[in-house]
């Protein structure tokens, strides 16, 4: 279990980089969204072997030994944090490609690229 | 995007809501002592309202939800906040919380409240509130409109902002002629 | 009542930016936003003063106490960054009302920095790993919004570069916060403390500690990931600018005080002495960035990296007269560098622009706004008896001490190049014979926008000739901070 989740780990770390060094709009956000899954197993990792254990609340003692709750806190928070951070990075790619017409990270950072005149303000 | 073309999916959709809701409710009231809160009953309530977004489109989800969702998000942020400063004057550290126990109630037998469900339901809303307005905003500017409907525009601009759709959208009358909810 | 004080810094601006946000356009706001600011610089002051020779102030959460709660402790050094950020956000807002009317102003800008505020006066007082990372993203989160509020079309893609390397900061934050409870069994920094010292010198200590050291200097901007600072800071709206320069970067830095003071036990040499070499290059690297550039606002934000090289520097040389030096230096330079972005903001209403060839004629016009700039720019230079020498003085004493004659070349290097991005900018904007749009005096807001910036040059001047005072506190605050011991034992068995 604990070579299979190291792998898997390394796997996504690896994959979420490649998709993020990748010009195009769509993959960069895939690539970020992989980026915080992979963090996130990670830290689920962290926490020990989840089977067998009970959810960390007051139950009426019938559970086993519960998990470790500190992980899936830490975890909960990174999830709903990633949430609003790629709801942001998807309207900031959204709008960007309406004003300057483009989807390619290349392109958009060409510096041959001119600003146009009529909003020179 | 088209929405609203299929009888069937908006025939489930609008009883679906309902038991989502209650069921969202139900999540939250579960919450602290189970599995469950306001986090995730926020989830599930704004889940019925994507639902109804991809139904019937977006402007009547806004009118179902009537209020403004970042307003909505405010006020339980605000509920969260006070509750856990109420233990403050009361000489308590921040974030205490208070529990009471009812035993033979009529109706609903043994009950025990407190306020971590007053934080939660501040929770609850934030949630509903943050994630409605990523839904309304992100399937508003696929179907065309401006990113936030006029009566958001006046309370969240300033004057001399201009809609950044106002010049790609296809029918800019449907931008003109848009009521607010 | 104590813990209503304690709990203060976080509370106020979050309410603030509730209120604001529930009044929507009404006029009231720009008062109730400048009173609640007043209102936290007075709370932030009264703490320090309790904290000046106090074992720290304990707030724990729902009365759970430290290793299994969560609790906030505000030491000196965390009371005197409150005070800081306090007045950089007093500052800034005042500077905001001033620049624009009300109805010009975004009606969200004001509970962004709030909710901003929020965010880093919790990354001060918290005293846990996790606490932590909700605080960098509270303040990110509130950052990246506020970035594209107010940014036109053209420039909203150099959100990009800041939205990216931050995302991967905070991931490598949560790596780095897993390997923490994984080695450990806590995310609190007092049982952290207590057990790395079991782990002195073993290599995943090392390990652990340059994981830390990537994810915090990234988020201060240290050498090779401070790609996202210096294009994103220019195209925000100046009093903003001046807020984020002032405070976010130096959130990073006071991060890396705390762990690597603090947390992570004093052996590191690997860390310390990759710190130090780091910092020279950011220093030489970011004041290379600063020569380059032709706009006011672009210099300036260069300039911050390379002051974040001092601060960094002084972290690394790591002996307390060193870090005495480094909270000094950030002391000097949170004033000092927000009141340069104010008095870019005021050229930018008097010339038009900041390009250092269209402007000109200040100095005729304004000669208020030029010895205001004159006073600080010598200051970031290190011109004695101004702040920013005191700071400097001691950083490279500390590395002739400890005979590091390449870093001191660097550091004083770097001091040359200051002064001659500075003149570049005195000679463009104040000394140039001519205006391309003229000096537009007519505006009569530049003067409350010259009187922010002249306020907070008294308060640097204060620093500068009041340096004994501060440099005591300085001294008392790095002195906490490395008094591991006495800390562990305050949390874990004493207070709490």
């Amino acid at each position: 279990m604990m070579w299979e989740t190291a792998i898997l780990v390394g796997l996504m770390f690896g994959g979420a980089c490649f998709l993020i060094l990748q010009a195009s709009f769509v993959r960069i956000l895939f690539g970020f969204i992989l980026l915080s899954n992979a963090a996130n197993l990670f830290l689920l990792a962290m926490s020990g072997r989840p089977d067998g254990k009970t959810a960390p609340v007051l139950q009426g003692g019938n559970g086993g030994p519960p998990v470790d709750p500190l992980p899936q806190a830490l975890i909960l928070t990174a999830i709903v944090i990633g949430f609003g951070v790629i709801a942001y990075m998807v309207v900031l790619l959204y709008r960007t490609f309406l004003d300057q017409h483009t989807a390619n990270a290349c392109e958009l950072f060409d510096p041959r690229r001119e600003r146009p005149k009529e909003d020179a303000s | 995007m088209k929405t609203g073309d299929s009888y069937i999916f908006r025939s489930v959709a609008s009883f679906l809501f309902f038991v989502i809701n209650v069921f969202a409710v139900y999540l939250l009231l579960r919450g602290h002592n189970l599995p469950g809160g306001g986090f995730i009953g926020g989830l599930g309530s704004a889940l019925s309202l994507i639902m109804l977004s991809m139904a019937y489109g977006v402007r009547e989800a806004q009118k179902v939800l009537r209020v403004d969702p970042v307003r909505l998000a405010t006020v339980g942020l605000l509920l969260a906040v006070v509750t856990g400063m109420l233990p403050l004057f009361l000489g308590e550290p921040f974030l205490r919380h208070f529990h009471w126990k009812f035993d033979g109630l009529p109706l609903l037998g043994k009950l025990e409240v407190g306020t971590p469900l007053l934080f939660d339901i501040g929770i609850f809303l934030v949630v509903v509130g943050v994630t409605a307005k990523m839904i309304f905003v992100l399937f508003r500017s696929i179907s065309g409109l401006t990113a936030l409907n006029p009566s958001e525009w006046r309370r969240y601009s300033a004057d001399l902002e201009e809609p950044v759709e106002r010049e790609h959208s296809r029918s800019s009358s449907e931008l003109e002629t848009e009521d607010g909810p | 009542m104590k813990a209503l004080v304690l709990a203060l810094p976080i509370l106020l601006p979050l309410l603030t930016a509730i209120v604001l946000l529930l009044a929507g356009r009404r006029r009231w706001r720009r008062w109730l936003v400048a009173l609640s600011a007043l209102v936290q610089l007075g709370v932030a002051l009264v703490l320090a003063q309790g904290a000046y020779g106090q074992p720290p102030q304990v707030l724990a959460l729902g009365g759970w106490a430290a290793p299994y709660g969560i609790v906030l402790v505000i030491d000196l050094l965390a009371a005197i960054m409150l005070a800081l950020g306090a007045l950089t956000a007093l500052a800034a807002i005042l500077f905001g009302l001033a620049e624009l009317p009300p109805e010009d102003e975004n009606p969200l800008r004001l509970p962004l920095i709030q909710f901003l505020v929020t965010g880093i006066n919790l990354a001060f007082c918290t005293a846990d790993l996790f606490n932590l990372f909700v605080a960098f993203e509270v303040m990110l989160i509130a950052s990246y919004a506020l970035l594209t509020l107010e940014a036109d079309d053209w420039d909203i893609k150099q959100a990009f570069p800041y939205l990216a390397l931050n995302l991967v900061g905070s991931t490598l934050f949560l790596v780095a916060a897993g390997l923490t409870y994984g080695m450990f069994g806590s995310l609190n920094f007092a049982l952290i403390a207590e057990r790395a010292d079991a782990l002195a010198g073993t290599p995943q200590l090392t390990l652990l500690s340059l994981l830390f050291l990537t994810v915090f200097g990234m988020k201060a901007g240290v050498f090779p990931l401070f790609y996202w600072l210096p294009n994103s800071y220019p195209i925000l709206p100046s009093p903003v600018a001046a807020l984020y320069a002032g405070m976010l970067t130096k959130v990073g830095v006071y991060v890396l005080l705390r762990i690597f003071g603090q947390v992570l036990p004093p052996d590191l040499p690997l860390p310390h002495l990759l710190m130090a070499w780091l910092a020279a290059a950011t220093m030489i690297f970011g004041v290379l960035g600063a020569v380059s550039r032709n706009f006011i606002r672009g210099i300036l934000s260069f300039h911050i990296l390379s002051q974040i090289g001092y601060m960094v520097l002084a972290i690394g040389l790591f002996t307390p007269y060193a870090l005495a030096a480094a909270i000094f230096y950030i002391i000097h330079h949170i004033v000092v560098k927000s009141t340069l972005f104010l008095v870019g903001g005021t050229v930018v209403v008097l010339n038009r622009t900041d390009d250092l060839e269209k402007t000109g004629r200040l100095w005729l016009a304004t000669p208020v706004l030029g010895v205001i700039f004159l006073l600080q720019a010598l200051s970031l230079a290190g011109i004695p008896p101004l702040s920013g020498f005191w700071g400097k003085y001691m950083i490279i004493v500390e590395g002739v001490r400890q005979q590091e004659w390449v870093l001191v070349f660097c550091a004083l290097l770097a001091g040359v190049l200051t002064l001659f991005s500075m003149l570049k900018i005195w000679n463009g904007a104040f000394w140039a014979a001519s205006a391309k749009e003229g000096v537009h005096t007519e505006e009569r807001r530049w003067r409350p926008m010259a009187a922010v910036a002249g306020g907070m040059t008294v308060v640097s001047l204060g620093i500068g000739f009041g340096a004994e005072f501060f440099l005591r506190v300085a001294h008392e605050a790095a002195r906490q901070l490395l008094d591991r011991p006495a800390y562990i034992d305050f949390l874990l068995r004493g207070g709490g």
